[in-house]
């Protein structure tokens, strides 16, 4: 009984904080072992995501700071499970982590200090990660120091190892890599776009090494639409097809279906609003966190335990970052201009599109791979017609959508980037087939399950 | 009113503001200029107080802290200058002037309290011309449920007024901002110009001809006065009217002395500033970029004066440049180097930076803009600015009032602290809720005061002259209010009294009140003009009263003098163009002046000398450079300047051995070479195929050179641009030596850096034949590049760390006979080589170091003394950048993220301290580690160099250190070198060419010298106004826009003489522009 109880205390660690006082003087003489569940870890990846919402990154960058910190987790507890098998020698130039040593280690604390460790490494505000690690040490140092302190030595050890590895991955580099170069000769090269007209993101973001895909280009995706203002092009009329449908739903208003799904998945981390001087933005978390999201609620739905759900983080978060570099590989190779431009060019100078088009060229659309990608990897995880309510956009004022499966999601996600008017048809439909691609790849390389 | 104290101290507390209403009347100084009189002493209780809720304020209404109006004028003829005051949400106010600083609100009494839900500017004139002041009230209607209507109360000579606009057809609904009674087309009535703004959310640029579609609420009004009825002529009279005419400042002027008033029109956010010139038919040409290369982009207040003496009105627009380093670092600056560039090249709209400017005028050319120079570029939330002499020294000065309740540009607030307020509400209707705007921070500030020098410098006196009076203060007007000679000042504040700033400077220093008294419907004489005339200095004045921010002054020209004797001549300009001549005038007194003894006003105004003209057709040089798409800024992010933009190379010389000079012009990257060769009527373009070949390279420098054998020349260029290729080939630098030639001798040294300058020498040189310069290595600014020493022998010598190389000369320094080297470049002195037994050896010859961002070099006896002094050109004073022998500008360079690219980090001191010139957006750009260190704005702003780098990564560091940024020359006294700065006209602008030559018909030489440049981020601006000058000695100097010469708006490289059918020609090459001839005129 009094055991149960401290498990949920250092759940709800706010009130836990409080509790442990009384705690000492309780057990002044046996500590017990201090009991990790796979709500903590949960709890962690949201941290992350709430620090990445406030520090503003942008979404490939984002699939770095979460896949990374799940990598330390799940190499640190798939040591000593029989179930999971290490990804050294799996994934690009990452060598075995060091070894805990004997089995006196608490792994799952181990993992989820490393988690945080390198999460607090990647993040900027690196103070509100303290904050909330702080608060949770403070329990764990209290109930058991001595497990607590031998599992932040080896999770921080591990977290060394990580960064270490990470620093390896061109990341820094490509920081003081050139700018894209905006070219109006050129009608069919992507330009910024309204409001804040930013520079165009990432555009070296082909150079980051992958996990797993043999090359940024492994599946490189055929060309779109060749650019042409002819209305009796494919390329026009994929764009007369943005304008169209957004013409048609915004007129539907509140009631309509696609504007109530372009903006469940807008996940855009900067919306900038200008109203005369006065500039602010709202910001909402990114492609990928959204799928972060969708493997926390289909881990808690199949009631995966600790292990379980940090490989689920693990594995997704690494299609995900895979996805990323796919897509920007094809980005910046075709430089395509956005609906918003060449609409305000040619056919209505006042439209907007529904969502703010965000700052990168169109082709392929980066949430359709991404979604695609993470969709496959989660369905290899938890099965095919898993049906969930996704309601990882409460908190940012959007409500719950149920989905059948993964793959609608997924497919949901990608047409809703058309909806918003931010993307072509071509760009949604390649972009998705790529993404499941990537995913399959993932799917197929990574060898995580020991087979009994 | 609101006078319930418990009120006061619940809105105070709502602002902020507790502090300021505390401060502002207890600070006073015993000797400041001004005092600050309270409420209690004045009689004036009014303040404009601002509610806001959540369903009206700034999120609702973009100008909501714009303020209220003021207008000071005798509506009751008893001599003293009456006040009226607008409130934005309740009731204007009329104050009596009872004499003695002491006024009565008859507001109640007299009926003028007006109708309308939101009020602005506020102006008085004689509108029905019966002699007796009326009251204009501006009103914003039409959004946000603000009703009402521009009131016109009508002075019905008995202190009170009767509303009257509709009868006059001036009761506008729109959003007006302010408005200006002034005849423009001199029929002898006041006619009006109606000034409003736009208010929609600027989500989008769109294009700049937004502003030809008229709008009825936004677009401004130019209203005719046929007989007492207001006749709209905007639309026929080429007045804009777009629905992107965020219009906030307004100043009349004659500005081209042609009689007839034009208008500056100053608009907020990314629309263009309008310069309206009066063509006299009662239209007007709107002529923005002929006259003015730069503008503000927030542009809010603006005013007009002669402050310089010449006659003409100058100019300054405010801008919202916050001073203070924390406030400086924790705002949203200038665009980005891209977004300007897409502004300007693909919107339509003109260069735009955010700070104050200052334009100077200069006859029939266009303005000279000098903020920065004259130190009044950044006085943060800016509204009003009014020219005066306040301190009666003869010079005019100025004072610029302050402040915003909220600073909605706050980085953090932009960032971090709104999104995180509206996440909280977001199943509110509301975006953004009162308590999220609380989150902004005060922009509570002092207002500012200079004192201007007579020669356009202006020294910041806020300290010494104006009592602390932090707060929000808007609207202001001047007028003598307690008759003793002086201009007092009155600041209509938000949420706070009314500021009466008492003039204590009395009759210390001479005065000269001119009250006018004209004739017809325009009493008052708007638009008279005075030129006074006091020991040879001419004091300028022109009566246009509605001025500043939403106000208006009284309508009295006041004058300062340095002397009390009397003033020897005043000539006063009626409208009409009619002159009369006021002699002997004595000082400190008061003058109503009446139209007497006149007669035809002839302007007289010398015009200058013209030296130069444009010859038609160039002489056949067709030659135009062209820059390709490639953006420094876009690979190096934090480099102070472009470094692939050094050309075009320029060569003068015989190159087909016809024995006359022939041109070769370099191309850009991408581009063809052009030669020229000469024929006998002019010069034609001849295509050599193996120099057009060679396109791929960018041509920065080259050199004809006569061989030793043969006759046609060889041609040697120099490559720079900032690109690697995996071969850097295209760095190399060429040699294309004719085929009848001997020459043999290889270019030398395979260096695949940026070249500077390739320098010739002659017989006198000893054995040295050519000096090819290095200036940097590419894609790595701050890592030198060698320069290499050719000599007769063939053989050649390589100097590594020479520095920056921009320019270099053979000059024989030590007058021994031989010539010697002298090396100039940036971040480095003047090097002196001295060459003797064939050997060069660095001589020091300078009296002092003088590091400097060197760009060229002349020799030149400048002091007329027989020996040579040599003349430099540098970056210039009109520059963000600042460096002083006590406290040198810095440049870090150095790897300091440690990720195999450098970097470059310019500092900078303030009061004692050095910051980082640039922001944290800026910087975390190329250093990503900065974000995490730094992760909010405050964290940031304020801190210095040492602070925010760590003082272990500035040791790592390279440092390249300047003392001086002023152009000059180094005199030259018994072969010591001493420098001197140039005055001040030769410093707004980088310096780039020099040439000496015959200009002026007499045999004796002077110096031509060209400049200005761009390859600068927005956060500089542009260096575009300094129009050449003439370099005669150090005593005489005039400026090219009085010769003849237009260099202003491009950025000259190459000043040299071409020489045709026995006469000289100038020869003008630019940068990215159409090379240009000028004949020179005896």
């Amino acid at each position: 009984m009094k055991y149960l109880t401290r498990t949920l205390w250092v759940t709800v660690f706010a009130v836990a904080l409080l509790a442990c006082k009384e705690d000492k003087k309780e057990e002044a003489v046996v500590a017990a072992p201090i009991e990790i569940g796979a709500d903590l870890y949960h709890s962690s990846i949201d941290k992350v995501t709430q620090i990445m919402v406030h520090d503003i990154f942008s979404p490939p960058v984002a699939s770095r700071i979460y896949a990374y910190p799940n990598i330390a987790a799940y190499e640190i507890i798939a040591q000593k499970d029989n179930a999971y098998k290490s990804l050294a020698g799996q994934i690009k130039g990452f060598p075995p982590i060091p070894q805990a040593t004997g089995d006196s280690v608490n792994l799952p604390l181990a993992a989820l200090i490393a988690h945080m460790d390198v999460s607090k490494a990647l993040i900027f505000s690196e103070e509100k990660m303290e904050t909330y690690r702080d608060s949770l040490y403070g329990v764990w140092s209290a109930s058991n120091p001595a497990e607590f302190t031998a599992a932040k030595n080896y999770g921080e050890q591990v977290s060394e190892h990580i960064k270490n590895w990470m620093s390896g991955d061109f990341y820094n580099q490509t920081r003081t890599m050139s700018k894209f170069t905006v070219d109006t000769d050129d009608p069919s090269r992507w330009q910024p776009t309204p409001p804040s007209y930013l520079d165009g993101i990432e555009p070296h973001w082909n150079k980051i090494r992958t996990f797993v895909l043999d090359s940024a280009a492994q599946f490189k995706p055929v060309p779109p639409p060749p650019f042409s203002m002819d209305k009796n092009s494919a390329f026009y009329k994929e764009l007369k097809e943005v304008y169209d449908i957004s013409q048609e739903i915004t007129e539907e208003g509140d009631d309509s279906e696609e504007i109530a799904i372009a903006q469940f998945w807008d996940c855009n981390p900067y919306v900038s609003v200008t109203r005369g001087h006065l500039m602010f933005a709202t910001k909402k978390i990114t492609p990928g966190a959204h799928w972060m999201g969708i493997a926390k609620i289909a881990a808690r739905q199949s009631k995966a335990d600790f292990n379980k759900t940090v490989f689920a983080y693990t594995k997704t978060s690494i299609g995900i970052f895979d996805a990323f570099i796919s897509c920007w590989d094809e980005k910046y190779r075709s430089n395509l201009i956005r609906p918003e431009t060449l609409i305000n060019q040619s056919m209505d100078e006042n439209w907007k599109p529904i969502l703010q088009t965000p700052p990168f060229p169109e082709y392929v659309s980066g949430h359709s791979v991404v979604s695609g990608a993470a969709a496959t990897v989660l369905t290899d995880i938890f099965g095919d017609n898993f049906s969930f309510l996704d309601d990882t956009e409460l908190p940012y004022g959007l409500p719950a959508r149920p989905f059948a499966s993964f793959k609608k999601a997924a497919e949901e996600a990608a047409i809703s980037r058309m909806y918003g008017g931010i993307h072509y048809r071509a760009a949604v439909e390649v972009g998705l087939e790529q993404g499941i691609k990537v995913g399959g790849l993932v799917v197929e390389r990574l060898d995580m399950i020991q087979t009994p | 009113m609101m006078k319930n104290p418990e009120f006061l101290r619940s809105i105070s507390k709502l602002f902020g503001l507790v502090l300021p209403l505390i401060t502002l009347f207890c600070c006073q100084k015993n000797d400041q200029l001004f005092t600050l009189l309270p409420p209690s002493d004045t009689g004036i209780e009014f303040q404009n107080t601002l509610v806001e809720n959540d369903s009206l304020n700034i999120l609702d209404y973009l100008y909501f802290y714009n303020g209220g109006g003021v207008a000071m004028g005798d509506i009751n003829k008893d001599g003293l200058p009456d006040l009226f005051l607008t409130s934005n949400q309740n009731q204007n106010a009329l104050y009596l002037n009872k004499g003695n600083l002491q006024f009565e609100n008859i507001t109640s009494a007299v009926g003028v309290a007006g109708n309308s839900s939101w009020n602005t500017g506020a102006v008085m004139a004689d509108v029905n011309g019966d002699g007796w002041l009326d009251i204009y009230v501006i009103a914003v209607v039409g959004i946000n449920g603000f009703e009402g209507r521009n009131e016109l109360y009508i002075n019905n000579q008995d202190n009170t007024f009767t509303e009257q606009a509709a009868a006059y057809g001036l009761d506008f609904k729109t959003y007006g901002t302010t408005a200006n009674f002034f005849d423009f087309d001199l029929d002898g009535d006041l006619d009006l110009f109606l000034l409003n703004h736009a208010v929609h959310t600027e989500e989008s640029f769109g294009r700049a001809s937004l502003r030809n579609a008229r709008n009825e609420r936004t677009g401004d009004r130019l209203l005719r006065n046929d007989d007492g009825k207001f006749v709209d002529v905007s639309e026929e009279a080429g007045i804009f009217g777009g629905i992107n005419g965020y219009g906030l400042g307004l100043t009349v002027s004659d500005f081209n002395q042609d009689g007839y008033p034009d208008m500056y029109v100053g608009n907020d956010f990314h629309e263009d500033d309008y310069f309206y010139l009066n063509n006299g038919d009662g239209t007007f040409s709107e002529r923005m970029r002929d006259y003015f290369g730069h503008t503000t982009r927030f542009s809010m207040g603006n005013d007009a004066a002669d402050i310089n003496h010449d006659g003409l009105a100058d100019l300054i627009s405010l801008d919202m440049a916050p001073e203070d380093e924390t406030v400086l670092k924790s705002s949203e600056g200038d665009d980005t180097y891209r977004t300007l560039k897409m502004r300007t090249q693909q919107f339509g709209y003109h260069y735009q930076f955010t700070r104050n400017m200052l334009f100077t005028a200069n006859p029939d050319a266009p303005f000279t803009e000098s903020a920065l120079m004259s130190g009044m570029a950044s006085t943060d939330w800016s509204w009003s600015a009014l020219f005066a002499d306040y301190d009666q020294d003869g010079h005019q000065d100025l004072f610029i009032s302050n402040g915003i309740p909220k600073r909605p540009n706050d980085l953090d607030f932009i960032r971090f602290v709104s999104s995180e307020a509206i996440q909280k509400k977001m199943n509110e209707n509301r975006l953004m809720d009162q308590e999220a705007m609380e989150m902004m921070p005060s922009g509570a500030v002092n207002n500012y005061a200079f004192q201007g020098d007579g020669l356009g410098n202006f020294s910041n006196q806020t300290e010494a002259w104006i009592p602390e009076d932090t707060g929000f203060s808007g609207a202001t007007a001047i007028g003598d209010l307690d008759g003793d000679g002086d201009l007092d000042i009155v600041v209509n504040n938000i949420n706070a009294p009314v500021g009466v700033y008492e003039n204590t400077t009395n009759d210390t220093g001479p005065y000269l009140k001119l009250a006018f008294e004209y004739r017809d419907t325009n009493r008052f004489g708007v638009g008279t003009k005075a030129y006074a005339y006091q020991n040879g200095r001419l004091h300028y004045r022109e009566l246009y009263p509605n001025r500043g921010w939403q106000a208006s002054s009284d309508p009295v020209l006041h004058f300062g003098f340095e002397s009390s004797a009397p003033v020897d001549s005043i000539q006063i300009i009626w409208p009409n163009q009619e002159a009369q001549w006021l002699r002997n005038v004595a000082t400190n007194q008061t003058l109503t002046v009446t139209p007497e003894k006149t007669g035809p006003y002839q302007n007289n105004a010398a015009g200058s000398e013209q030296k130069f003209r444009k010859v038609a057709g160039n002489l056949g040089i067709d030659y135009t450079h062209k820059e390709d798409n490639h953006t420094d800024f876009d690979y190096q992010k934090l480099i102070p300047y472009e470094l692939s933009d050094k050309g075009p190379a320029l060569a003068v010389g015989d190159i087909d051995g016809d024995g006359k000079d022939d041109i070769f012009l370099g191309g850009a990257r991408n581009q063809k070479a052009s030669i020229y060769l000469q024929r006998t009527d002019g010069f034609e373009r001849i295509e050599y195929p193996e120099v057009s070949n060679d396109s791929v390279f960018e041509d920065v420098a080259a050199s004809i050179r006569k061989p030793s054998f043969g006759k046609e020349g060889i041609l040697t260029v120099a490559s720079g641009g900032n690109y690697i290729s995996p071969t850097r080939k295209v760095l190399g630098n060429r040699k294309y030596v004719p085929a009848s030639s001997n020459d043999g001798s290889s270019l030398g040294a395979e260096i695949f850096d940026i070249s500077s300058v390739i320098a010739e020498a002659d017989s006198l040189s000893g054995p040295f034949t050519q000096f090819v310069g290095g200036y940097s290595s590419p894609m790595d600014y701050g890592k030198l590049s060698p320069s290499v020493l050719h000599k007769t022998d063939g053989s050649k010598i390589q100097l590594d760390s020479l520095g920056m190389v921009t320019k270099a000369i053979w000059d024989d320094f030590d007058a021994d006979g031989i010539k010697d080297l002298i090396v100039v470049g940036e971040w480095m002195s003047p090097k002196f080589f001295r060459n003797k037994n064939g050997i060069l050896k660095e001589a020091a010859v300078l009296s002092n170091e003088v590091s400097g961002l060197w760009q060229t070099i002349i020799p030149f006896d400048i002091d007329e003394d027989g020996d040579t002094d040599y003349l430099l050109g540098n970056w210039g004073l009109n520059s963000k950048f600042s460096a002083s022998a006590e406290f040198p500008m810095r440049m870090y360079y150095a790897d300091f993220d440690q990720n195999s690219t450098t970097e470059t980090v310019l500092a900078i001191e303030k009061n004692g301290q050095y910051y980082p010139l640039l922001g944290l957006n800026e910087l975390a750009e190329q250093m990503v580690f900065l974000r995490k260190r730094f992760p909010s704005f405050k964290d940031f702003a304020g801190k210095t160099i040492e602070e925010i780098m760590g003082p272990e990564m500035l040791e790592k560091a390279t440092v390249y250190k300047i003392n001086t940024l002023a152009s000059g020359f180094l005199r030259n006294s018994d072969n010591t070198f001493i420098f001197e700065e140039f005055p001040s006209e030769l410093q707004t602008a980088p310096i780039k060419a020099f040439l000496k030559g015959e200009f002026s018909g007499n045999g004796k030489e002077s110096v031509l010298a060209g400049g200005n440049y761009f390859g600068v981020i927005p956060f500089h601006g542009r260096f575009d106004s300094f129009s050449g000058a003439l370099i005669h000695s150090d005593k005489h100097i005039e400026l090219g826009n009085r010769l003849g010469l237009r260099l202003e708006h491009k950025s000259v490289r190459h000043l040299e003489i071409v020489r045709l059918e026995e006469k000289d020609y100038l020869l003008v090459v630019y940068n990215n522009e159409a090379a240009e001839i000028y004949e020179i005129l005896d």
